[in-house]
């Protein structure tokens, strides 16, 4: 299951990971003005949120990371786990 | 290097050339890129699954369309999604088709995009659309329409719904 852990003092209350989460994890909490996560199960784990937050407040772990594309294969062939 | 890595290398830089063609396609001819990969990638699910055994149920269906896949060594791995505020996996919608949420992961798609930067939600993507609707067509006999809800960096969310024929039994 996928751990999503936000940093409150670096959560600026911008709204944007609210908008952009296609399966509405996060709320809104209008008393302290940050984002909360309120319904983890839900995290497809697309990383829409994290790359979108302005002040990187976002960290998730446990997820499945998709595997990029070699960039210089003579490289990628010492490190074999990334391709 | 070893064949495994062969191969993957020339895969990636197929799929690369093909994501370029693709980008270019749909600045030359606008949205008929779309039209062109439906049908190239919906004639590749009818032929990839030709011999595929028949079912009427959604789920039955999904995992064939699966086992097609990972036969024919795609890395287009996908997995229905329930979430919180849906009471089933599977919904009737007021149209009498029927609805399901997929998420997609590995998808070398998305990588090849990702490769040079190209736009997600274009025609390579209508491709995965046209690979569905060709399956499901010999699996289950009817059409149906796979929309593209979210397109993440590292996952994609898409809303895949069965058009059942009228008067058919749900």
């Amino acid at each position: 299951m996928v751990e999503i852990n936000v940093h409150e003092e670096a959560c600026r209350g911008c709204k944007m990971c609210v908008d952009i989460c296609p399966t509405k994890v996060f709320a809104f909490d209008e008393e302290k003005r940050l984002c909360v996560v309120e319904h983890r199960d839900d995290c497809i784990a697309c990383l829409s949120c994290a790359y979108l937050c302005p002040s990187g407040a976002l960290r998730h772990e446990d997820y499945h990371i998709v595997k990029n594309f070699y960039r210089d294969l003579a490289f990628c062939a010492k490190m074999e786990k990334f391709i | 290097m070893s064949d495994l890595m062969t191969t993957r290398a020339a895969l990636q830089e197929t799929m690369t050339f093909l994501g370029a063609i693709a980008s270019g396609i749909e600045e030359a001819i606008g949205e008929s890129a779309n039209s062109i990969t439906y049908l190239a990638g919906k004639r590749l699910g009818m032929q990839l699954s030709a011999n595929i055994r028949k079912t009427d149920d959604v789920e039955e269906a999904l995992e064939a369309v699966h086992q097609v896949l990972l036969d024919n060594n795609c890395l287009w791995h996908f997995e229905p999604f329930k979430t919180h505020d849906r009471p089933a996996l599977v919904q009737t919608t007021d149209s009498g088709d029927e609805d399901l949420h997929l998420v997609f992961r590995d998808c070398m798609i998305r990588q090849s995009l990702f490769r040079f930067g190209h736009h997600q939600k274009g025609s390579l993507c209508t491709m995965m659309f046209g690979f569905f609707s060709g399956a499901l067509l010999n699996v289950m006999g009817v059409d149906s329409t796979l929309e593209i809800l979210h397109a993440g960096e590292n996952a994609c969310y898409k809303r895949l719904v069965i058009h059942r024929k009228k008067g058919e039994d749900q």
